[in-house]
């Protein structure tokens, strides 16, 4: 047996025994069930699939920052391959399901560009960099309005009718890329995405070329963007340059440090606490217009400035107080309540 | 029509928005220089020193111009609290997190704005309205009075720089903090100091913006940029690298939406920014980057 065939093996074996297995087959199986539980046409559609199609949004941003590099422009990545996939549906007659695949791939090139001139530059730069480009995204395709015709917008062509048909495809959409993006972060590669995060230097000085490896992130993390893309256009059915807002860059930024930086499972928790704040949260804007709506006059609905003021706040909170996310109070409870379980045992 | 008295009006207007980006790039290259933190946060408070202008030159009936130095305060007041609640907590760790710290106050200061003063757009009103005209080229009296302000504003700063207990102990701990702590200086006190001086020129910044032009509470990413570009253009943490900057990137803005079309004026922004950082990372009068 060659030596990595046994340490596939091993690797595969310790996967198969470890209770991280046994969570993620749980959670996949009730991820599975749950529309058969709720039953609701509101619930599956806009609060699951949303969920969904956002934690592969996040999950890609995170694996970027898992090598050190934060975009604050992936919005423009998710544009791109919301566009892609629509405009090669509509325009050339491309079978929608090869259009997401070809959104993703377009992003990634682009992502590729990008990531070459980004690859050298320090955080904030890069930040800033990507930040540009999104404005620049965002002016192309309004400059190119008779050929995109993004100002107005357009209808997208669906892959599969809404409602649970389209839950289970975005179900299978995140399962696969999260999967491919923890055996990316598990592997070799994401062990050199890490030591460069670390310390670049160090990093460079072991032998890893970390410019080549930053921009294979960059690639990486954008082809998932732009297929989120994709998806975020077949979920709102619809698609226009608002898709290139930074509200929209700085969101999977929040899911993945308010679930937790660097961990498979925080842009999913991230995703899962800020999708269910957008839908959910609305509903108790007539309550709060009731209370404070008289202190601020200006605006006609507080509700939603609150509720953005919000993500803020929860944003800074994380960071100050909890730097690892909320996965590690997670874990800390979790910790915690074994080792109580045990006590009582005894 | 491209004309010659166009193109020299162009050049001009350029200059004088090139001077408000000067204070704001100024506010970002001092924080940056002493404090090694870059607050992507830096337009939301030009936005804030905007919006305190407004409020103060409505509700008191002050002078636009008298308004500016309520701005100053005001924001400064502001990034004095930020800094003490937030920005001393990540300092130091990851430079990832003095980014997250900056967008959560980018959100916080963009939705407080929406509730205190609605979604509309505003503009302060001046009180000395009016255009010269010279030789078929003209410049209202505001942006002229802008260019006096900026040029008082940034004489101050060099004072206060090189003269000032307070600016050497600002240019120490720029240089090597740890030795400026051993000298003796409160490096803390001096972080607060900075951080609320480059947000007094934010405010500045903030309130010559408004008196030009209209101004909302959704205005703050794009200007951030700019001072970014700007700061890189000339090199980073120093001033007179901030003022040429400002006042290349002012003229190429208003050029480029003379010559190609108001759309293209913010995106000249990104291309300078990645033109600088690949050409020339140090910038036309930086040192070392860091």
């Amino acid at each position: 047996m060659t030596n990595m065939a046994r340490y596939t093996k091993s690797f595969s074996l310790r996967l198969l025994c470890s209770k991280q297995f046994i969570f993620v087959i749980v959670g996949l199986v009730f991820i599975a069930v749950l529309p058969l539980i709720i039953d609701s046409e509101y619930v599956i559609s806009e609060v699951l699939a949303p969920m969904l199609i956002f934690a592969i949004y996040a999950s890609s941003w995170n694996l970027l920052a898992c090598s050190g590099q934060g975009s604050l422009g992936h919005a423009a990545f998710l544009g791109i391959g919301g566009f892609t996939s629509a405009l090669l549906a509509i325009k050339i007659g491309v079978p929608p399901l090869l259009g997401l695949f070809f959104g993703g791939l377009f992003s990634a090139a682009i992502g590729f560009l990008i990531g070459l001139t980004c690859v050298r530059l320090k955080a904030w730069f890069l930040g800033m960099v990507t930040f540009g480009f999104a404005v620049i995204a965002l002016t192309l395709v309004s400059q190119f309005d008779s050929v995109i015709g993004g100002i107005m917008g357009f209808r997208t062509p669906l892959i599969v009718p809404r409602g649970i048909f389209f839950y289970y495809f975005t179900f299978a959409m995140a399962a696969i890329s999260v999967l491919i993006i923890y055996l990316i972060m598990k592997s070799k590669l994401g062990l050199a995405f890490k030591a460069i995060r670390e310390n670049e230097l160090e990093a460079k000085m072991t032998g890893i070329n970390t410019a080549k490896y930053r921009l294979v992130a960059f690639v990486l993390s954008t082809f998932f963007a732009g297929l989120a893309g994709g998806l975020y256009a077949q979920y709102i059915r619809y698609i226009d340059v608002s898709i290139f807002s930074p509200h929209f860059s700085f969101l999977p930024l929040m899911m993945a440090v308010i679930g937790g930086l660097g961990t498979i499972s925080g842009p999913l928790i991230g995703s899962v606490i800020i999708v269910s704040i957008d839908a959910y949260l609305p509903r108790i804007d007539p309550l709060m217009q009731g209370f404070v709506g008289s202190l601020f006059p200006a605006v006609s609905n507080v509700g939603p400035p609150i509720r953005m003021m919000l993500l803020g706040i929860i944003l800074l909170l994380v960071v100050i107080f909890a730097p690892k996310g909320i996965h590690s109070i997670i874990d800390r409870a979790y910790v915690y309540l074994m080792n109580k379980r045990a006590a009582v045992r005894q | 029509m491209i004309t010659p008295s166009g193109l020299a009006e162009t050049l001009l207007w350029g200059v004088a928005n090139g001077c408000i980006y000067i204070l704001l790039a100024t506010g970002l290259s001092i924080i940056f220089g002493v404090m090694k933190l870059v607050n992507f946060a830096h337009g939301q408070l030009l936005m804030l020193g905007a919006y305190i202008a407004f409020t103060t030159s409505v509700v008191l009936g002050l002078n636009a111009y008298v308004a500016i130095l309520f701005a100053m305060v005001g924001v400064a007041i502001i990034g004095f609290v930020v800094e003490r609640l937030t920005f001393r907590k990540v300092l130091g760790t990851e430079k990832l997190n003095e980014i997250f710290v900056s967008l959560g106050l980018i959100y916080i200061f963009e939705n407080v704005a929406v509730l205190l003063w609605g979604n509309k757009s505003a503009q302060i009103s001046s009180s000395i309205p009016g255009i010269l005209s010279l030789a078929g080229i003209s410049i209202s009296y505001d942006r002229l009075a802008a260019m006096g302000i900026v040029a008082v504003i940034l004489l101050s700063i060099v004072l206060l720089m090189k003269k000032t207990k307070i600016g050497l102990a600002m240019q120490a701990t720029s240089q090597k903090s740890d030795v400026a702590k051993l000298m003796g200086i409160n490096v803390e006190k001096v972080y607060v100091f900075t951080f609320a001086l480059g947000a007094a020129l934010a405010g500045a910044a903030g309130a010559l913006y408004g008196i030009i032009f209209p101004f909302s509470p959704t205005l703050g990413a794009l200007p951030t940029i700019k001072a970014f570009a700007i700061i890189i253009l000339g090199g980073l943490g120093s001033i007179p690298g901030a003022v040429v900057g400002g006042l290349l990137y002012g003229i190429a803005e208003t050029t480029a939406g003379y010559l190609l079309g108001g759309i293209w004026s913010d995106a000249i922004a990104f291309v300078l920014l990645i033109f600088v950082l690949v050409i020339k990372p140090t910038g036309l009068f930086g040192g070392k980057g860091d």
